[in-house]
């Protein structure tokens, strides 16, 4: 069926295509740009945006890639050996998932009647070969007890066909036969650093970093520094060779000459591709090698390297100074210094390319001590083995170079998501087979609309417990509206939708008319706030203002230091407390009308606020996909949400992904106000959505940090909702604390046995706590994305691991919706889980290692210690309990239907196609799953997982702290037992 | 309980803390995270609760110099070394807030360090250091209180190269060691020398009369005494990070936060203020030695305040207006306003180390003042800077961005040379050059294979 070929829409493996020869500077510049694909896109990190981590590779197939990435960037592909073979040992990896694995892969006659590639395959992955190299075999040989045993954990058929040899003639017969393997040549340096540490033993790359870090890092500083860089309006190359070369400055040792190339490249007036032009013909790099090499040179401090390419591509990333960036300007600086490291410790810019790289540590031992291995869990006795013809010989010594250990992880990987798949499908689709644990009255009491986010899916599991009456809805947290928004605590507008959307249409709180007078005194009582804390900051810094305010003041931090240490949440309280009794908070109101349809701003394109059809197509967008068509419930809450915690530089992280890494309650809020409109519920009749007149839509806003919930516009609803209100904010308290409860199983601070108001003083405390590194666990285990009718996961127990997406696929017969809402959640959804992903598999790579050593450096990122490069990708802190299996989607459709959306949108097929998440589908009709795989969807049988039922989620999860399986949750159970 | 007896108990119970701990670990036992953070908690409760009543009981009785001698360790011919502790009212001030930052840093690295596969080295250092650092402040000697200054030291070496499977933290973890070897040695002639000119190196020997006040009894030439004096505020200077020795604080940062909390904002970094203190009648009646502290404290804080005003990171920052305050500090004793200088010390101890444990807050902390301020902060950098003509200020920017080219001077002028020195010697150890550069390269290596 769905067979296609993978599409080319970003292809970049040809970046010497388009360009003349005789155009060399052209040429650089499209070598440059390429190569900076490869660098982190993480800007800068006040605003966290998830993304794959692996995106420049998102046009290969995701198991190609991951080897390309590795190679690039030095980093582990899949999780070690190791790692899935205690996974394997505690039951989480299969047999039958190994065999269905090898299944899947071509087989291949090895001897002729006795061996198979995948019999062979088969031992190799588990129990595994022993790990060998040419000193640790010599070792075994010598010392050990490779010769006078054979392994102790042989497969029993194994060890009865050995029972007669030993393991001293079988060592021999594998030394005599086993072909002598070449030793690989080494290789030839990319980078000069490579080969003066090969030649000298000096890192060039510790010396010219440094200068490189501190210049980059006053450079791009959005305001930590007290004395901002001067200049910086010439561009980074040129404030740097202005600043650099001052009478007197001493330069660090081996870079003496940069002054000099610098007062020449300033009275030449070179520009950046000039100086790169220039050192490329200093270092001899032959115009073929270019981009090997400046990719090289690039991700030697990709952090930094990436920043600027990030702010070069989008200058309204930086939070607060806008510097003009570029990326060629960094090459040039940093290959102006690599030149004169190069003269100085060398003597000359081009014999480098002469010198040998250390050969690749080789032994001829560390093959035959594997084949020696291999014979041991097959059975191959030394009788056998002499038998062996040549041909066969040959065989077996490739097949076991071709199984070596990167092919064996991914071997691996992929039982490892199968047995994920499975405990997910099988029990998913026997939970639909049976009745639907369905609201019991005729109209709901209230429906609640959360974001899509995994983190949500215990709340809602939990409201829908405690209330069986109130449904709840899926929707990504930006609720279909894209925005620019300032509250009136904001200086500037941000963007709150996904970050590939630029909204269009802004939006802002301002006080209701009455009370403007609060608001200014409260924005006088901002200012004067923000003075007292700048000058606070600063004077307690500086010399002379330092020495008064740090000798006479410094004892009023002492209650600050205390408190918040030794009693984080009354503290916060306190402060909170202070605040509402000297800040005045007005009534607010949002301006989102439009009627004039030129009302558009000059300077920024956007427009002030919607029309009433386009507030109808929003909602409408919203509802629709999700099957609101009629039947709303008397009260709707949209709930967006975002997180607050303390000391933390990845807070954004935390926030709504939908909503750019910000928080979605302005979008929730301005969706109600929207909805209740009289006029868009007219155009949504005309859009085949009926809307009760007695419908009420409500905003607010859930932390999902320290689960507190809260309403907007209250006031403007009507007396008659009060009740209806009351009652949603009863069973939402409730399901908080239940929620809260629930995730808090994770914490190890956290009482397993405590009761959930306990537990929610918990997780408001960890909100709260300057010294906590886990304020939350994020989206850290996220496994799952569900596309469909809620009533087929409502009382699913979930674990918090998947994205619910509300989808009715028999509301929407042209796959419209279908198309709106994956092209939304494909990429978020997909996103978040790759980059857990790769932070797990390599955590100092992919990922920025632990938080404890961070330092924010400029406002824009975060280094290891006083001079290091920028910390991409996620913290250990944040995906130390996370299982990297690439996203599941069960999607509510049929494979055609699927497939041709997916097909339409370039994107996802380079999702799906390429693989990088995996996708299934689920009948509308009768629930039937089919599974994509290579191109075709395969049913999906077998029935060994089962749906534990229980009467609560709390009697599911409850003194457990390890990855839960789905279970039905079904009160009646309770009752009837 | 005796004022004495609390005091014993002060100083020991971290010291008894550790030792039971390392036992513990180096017999391959373990310990769970509970139980360390439980037992940190309450040692640090204990000494709190004893600093209180010991601070009172002095206050009601009245008594301002408390003394414990537990005679000497061991005694050769005319030397002993003295095992006497004395609190009075320079050392009680900074005892007490050792004790309360300690334990607030304890306390806040029991979350932080949840899960390190270091918690329980961190807490191991962190109990040795609460130990040295309480031996300084009480030491009634120059013998004694070279103990405690080594534990301090070696402890904030250990912690800045907390991340051994790095190699920067490691390199700077050495750099700083180094730098604190250099600085102990004058230490240590001035111990000799004083021994060997006045035949003492207590308190009780050196000084008569009470903090603040006191005056020296040493009988002998007016050099001899300036020598020690100038002695010792070159090693008050190391631990300081002063004058010849002012380039390794920001090195220090490759640390937790919380290690660099405690001992580069609070303590560690003080307790040469504090030696300079307590020798201050020596330095008093040497002008060179004056001279010389107020010299090195002011050019310290005009470097450090220079340098801090282009640091762009967090932590640098902060450990450059550290510094400045600490060179103020330094100046202010040179003046002889000693109770200004205690003041200071203890405030400024107490804010920086807030200011330590919040820096992850940065970023934050400065998108709220931003907003509240309606989006306009005030431009800083505009005032001092715009008095000097454009040429000067990118000189002085240039200066101040290479960290006064310290580090291009000590390893262009003195590290360079030494090692050449070294490399010359080794013709007369054959095998030790092959091995050199070969070993550099290994340890690179592995540096690339982190990063």
């Amino acid at each position: 069926m769905s067979t296609h070929n993978h599409s080319d829409t970003c292809d970049h493996s040809h970046p010497q295509g388009g360009h003349a020869p005789g155009d060399p500077v052209g040429h650089l510049r499209h070598v440059v740009d390429h190569a900076a694909h490869f660098l982190p896109t993480q800007g800068p990190i006040g605003v966290f945006v998830h993304h794959n981590t692996l995106h420049s590779l998102q046009n290969k197939p995701f198991e190609e890639a991951v080897l390309e990435g590795a190679k690039l960037f030095g980093a582990e592909p899949y999780m070690a050996e190791e790692a899935y073979q205690s996974e394997h040992a505690r039951g989480r990896i299969l047999n039958e998932d190994i065999d269905d694995t090898l299944r899947r892969e071509p087989d291949a006659e090895i001897i002729v009647g006795r061996l198979t590639r995948r019999q062979l395959r088969r031992v190799l992955l588990i129990p595994g070969v022993r790990r060998v190299n040419g000193i640790n075999v010599s070792w075994q040989i010598e010392e050990g007890d490779w010769l006078t045993s054979f392994r102790h954990d042989l497969p029993a058929a194994a060890a009865r066909a050995l029972a007669n040899d030993t393991p001293q003639a079988l060592w021999d017969v594998c030394k005599k036969r086993a072909k002598l393997q070449p030793a690989p040549p080494p290789a030839k340096p990319v980078r000069p650093r490579d080969a003066v540490l090969a030649r000298h033993g000096i890192d060039m790359d510790a010396i010219i970093h440094p200068p490189l870090i501190r210049l980059t890092g006053a450079y791009l500083d959005q305001g930590i520094a007290y004395w901002p860089m001067p200049l910086r309006e010439e561009g980074l190359l040129k404030a740097a060779r202005k600043i650099m070369p001052q009478p007197l400055a001493l330069f660090p040792a081996h870079l003496t000459s940069v002054a000099e190339a610098f007062v020449q490249q300033e009275a030449k007036q070179m520009s950046a591709e000039a100086v790169v032009m220039d050192a490329l013909e200093k270092l001899a790099v032959p115009q073929d090698q270019w981009d090997d090499y400046i990719v090289q040179e690039l991700l030697a401090l990709r952090g930094w390297a990436g920043m600027v390419r990030m702010l070069e591509n989008d200058v309204t990333l930086a939070p607060h100074d806008r510097v003009k960036c570029s990326i060629m300007d960094f090459l040039a600086l940093r290959l102006t210094y690599t030149v004169a490291a190069l003269q100085d410790i060398v003597g000359d810019t081009t014999s480098w390319h002469s010198f040998q790289l250390p050969p690749p540590r080789f032994d001829p031992l560390a093959h035959i001590g594997r084949i020696f291995d291999v014979a041991q869990l097959l059975g191959l006795s030394s009788d056998t083995l002499r038998s062996l013809s040549d041909e066969e010989w040959d065989r077996l010594d490739e097949e076991i170079i071709a199984c070596n250990e990167t092919e064996r992880r991914r071997l691996l990987h992929i039982a490892y998501e199968r047995r994920h798949e499975r405990r997910i499908l099988i029990p998913l689709a026997r939970h639909r087979s049976l009745p639907s644990i369905q609201p019991e009255s005729d109209r709901l009491a209230a429906q609640v609309m959360f974001c899509i986010d995994e983190r949500e899916e215990s709340i809602r599991r939990a409201l829908e417990e405690v209330d069986p009456s109130i449904e709840t809805v899926g929707a990504a947290g930006f609720f279909g509206v894209a925005i620019d928004y300032a509250g009136i605590d904001d200086a500037d507008g941000a963007s709150l939708c996904p970050v590939v959307v630029k909204p269009a249409h802004t939006v802002r709180e301002v006080p209701v008319k009455e009370h403007s007078y609060v608001h200014k005194q409260r924005q006088n009582l901002r200012r004067a706030w923000a003075k007292i804390v700048r000058n606070g900051f600063i004077s307690s810094r500086t010399l002379v203002r330092g020495w008064i305010s740090t000798a006479c003041l410094g004892f009023l931090s002492l209650f600050p230091l205390v408190l918040r240490v030794l009693s984080p949440l009354a503290y916060g309280r306190f402060i909170k407390r202070l605040n509402r009794a000297f800040l005045p908070e007005p009534i607010t109101e949002f301006t989102y009308m439009r009627d004039d349809e030129a009302s558009r701003d000059a300077t920024t394109g956007l427009m002030r606020g919607f029309t009433t059809q386009e507030q109808a197509d929003r909602v409408a967008g919203i509802l629709g996909p999700a099957g609101m068509h009629k039947a709303h419930a008397r009260l709707v809450v949209i709930l967006g949400h975002g997180s607050t915690s303390l000391n933390n530089p990845y807070e954004s992280a935390y926030c709504c992904g939908a909503c750019g890494g910000r928080t979605g309650a302005p979008n929730a809020r301005l969706f109600a106000l929207i909805a209740n409109r009289p006029a868009v519920r007219e155009a949504l009749r005309a859009k085949g959505i009926i809307v009760p007149e007695d419908t009420w839509f409500l905003g607010g806003y859930h932390d999902t940090c320290s689960d507190d919930i809260q309403f907007f516009d209250v006031d403007l609803m009507p007396e008659s909702h009060h009740g209806d209100l009351a009652r949603v904010r009863q069973s939402l308290d409730k399901a908080r604390a239940l929620g809260a409860h629930e995730r808090s199983r994770r914490f190890a601070a956290a009482d397993l046995e405590s009761t959930p108001e306990i537990a929610l003083r918990h997780v408001q405390e960890r909100a709260e706590h300057i010294s906590e590194p886990r304020p939350e666990y994020g989206h850290c285990t996220n496994a799952v994305a569900y596309v469909g009718r809620r009533e087929f996961t409502r009382g699913l127990f979930m674990d918090r691991r998947a994205f619910l997406i509300s989808y009715d696929a028999t509301k929407d017969p042209t796959n419209e919706a279908l198309g709106r809402v994956l092209g939304a959640v494909i990429p978020v959804c997909g996103g978040i889980n790759l980059e857990y992903y790769f932070s797990t598999v390599d955590i100092e790579t992919y990922g920025s290692g632990t938080k404890l050593p961070h330092n924010v450096s400029g406002l824009v990122g975060v280094m290891n210690g006083y001079q290091g490069d920028l910390r991409t990708g996620l913290p250990v802190q944040t995906v130390e309990i996370h299982e990297p299996v690439r996203i599941l989607f069960v999607i509510e459709s049929t494979p055609e239907r699927l497939m041709s959306v997916v097909k339409a949108n370039p994107e996802l097929t380079e999702f799906v196609c390429n693989k990088w998440i995996r996708v299934a589908t689920m009948d509308p009709d009768d629930g039937h799953i089919e599974i994509y795989r290579d191109g075709v969807f395969e049913k999906l049988e077998g029935d060994e997982e089962p749906l534990p039922v229980v009467p609560s989620s709390m009697a599911w999860y409850q003194g457990k702290m390890e990855h839960l399986g789905l279970a039905r949750i079904d009160p009646k159970v309770a009752k009837a037992a | 309980m005796s004022p004495q007896n609390i005091l014993l108990i002060l100083v020991s119970t971290p010291l008894v803390v550790f030792l039971a701990m390392s036992v513990l670990w180096l017999l391959g036992g373990h310990m769970p995270e509970q139980a360390i953070s439980r037992i940190t908690k309450a040692v640090y409760a204990i000494l709190t609760i004893g600093a209180f009543i010991l601070g009172y009981k002095m206050w009601q009785s009245g008594v301002t110099t408390l003394r414990v001698s537990l005679g000497d360790w061991f005694t050769v011919a005319h030397y002993g070394f003295p095992l006497s502790l004395l609190v009075d009212r320079l050392s009680f001030p900074i005892v007490a807030v050792t004790i309360i930052l300690a334990g607030v840093v304890g306390s806040f690295s029991v979350r932080y360090l949840h899960r390190d596969p270091g918690f329980y080295r961190f807490f191991l250092l962190l109990h040795l250091f609460t130990f040295g650092a309480l031996l300084v402040f009480t030491a009634d000697s120059l013998d004694l209180l070279i103990g405690g200054w080594e534990i301090v030291g070696i402890t904030s070496v250990l912690l800045i190269g907390f991340f051994q499977y790095r190699m920067d933290p490691a390199r700077n973890a050495l750099r700083v060691f180094a730098t604190y070897r250099v600085a102990d040695l004058f230490m240590l002639v001035a111990v000799f020398l004083a021994h060997h000119w006045f035949g003492t190196a207590s308190w009780e020997g050196m000084f008569s009369g009470e903090w603040p006040g006191h005056v020296h009894n040493l009988q002998g030439s007016a050099a001899s005494i300036s020598i020690i004096a100038v002695l010792l505020v070159f090693a008050a200077s190391g631990k300081s990070s002063q004058g010849p020795f002012c380039g390794w604080l920001p090195r220090a940062m490759e640390g937790p936060t919380p290690s660099s909390a405690v001992f580069y904002g609070a303590i560690s970094v003080h307790a040469g203020a504090y030696l300079l203190l307590r020798i201050e009648p020596l330095f008093r009646v040497s002008w060179v030695a004056t001279a010389l502290v107020i010299f090195v404290g002011l050019t310290t804080a005009l470097l450090g305040t220079l340098v801090h005003r282009t640091c762009a990171d967090a932590k640098t920052s902060l450990a450059y207006a550290s510094q400045t305050q600490l060179g103020l500090i330094f100046a202010e004793i040179g003046f002889g306003w000693t109770t200004f200088a205690i003041i200071h010390i203890v405030s400024h101890a107490i804010l920086r180390t807030l200011q330590f444990l919040r820096t992850p807050s940065m970023l934050r902390d400065h998108h709220r003042v931003h907003a509240a301020a309606g989006g306009k902060i005030d431009p800083t950098g505009e005032h001092l800077e715009a008095l000097f003509p454009r040429g000067i200020q990118i000189w002085l920017y240039r200066f101040a961005l290479g960290r006064g080219f310290y580090d291009s001077i000590l390893n262009r002028f003195i590290i360079a040379p030494l090692l050449w020195g070294a490399r010359m010697l080794a013709i007369f150890e054959p095998g030790w050059e092959a091995v050199g550069p070969d070993a550099e390269q290994h340890a690179s290596k592995s540096e690339t294979a982190a990063s």
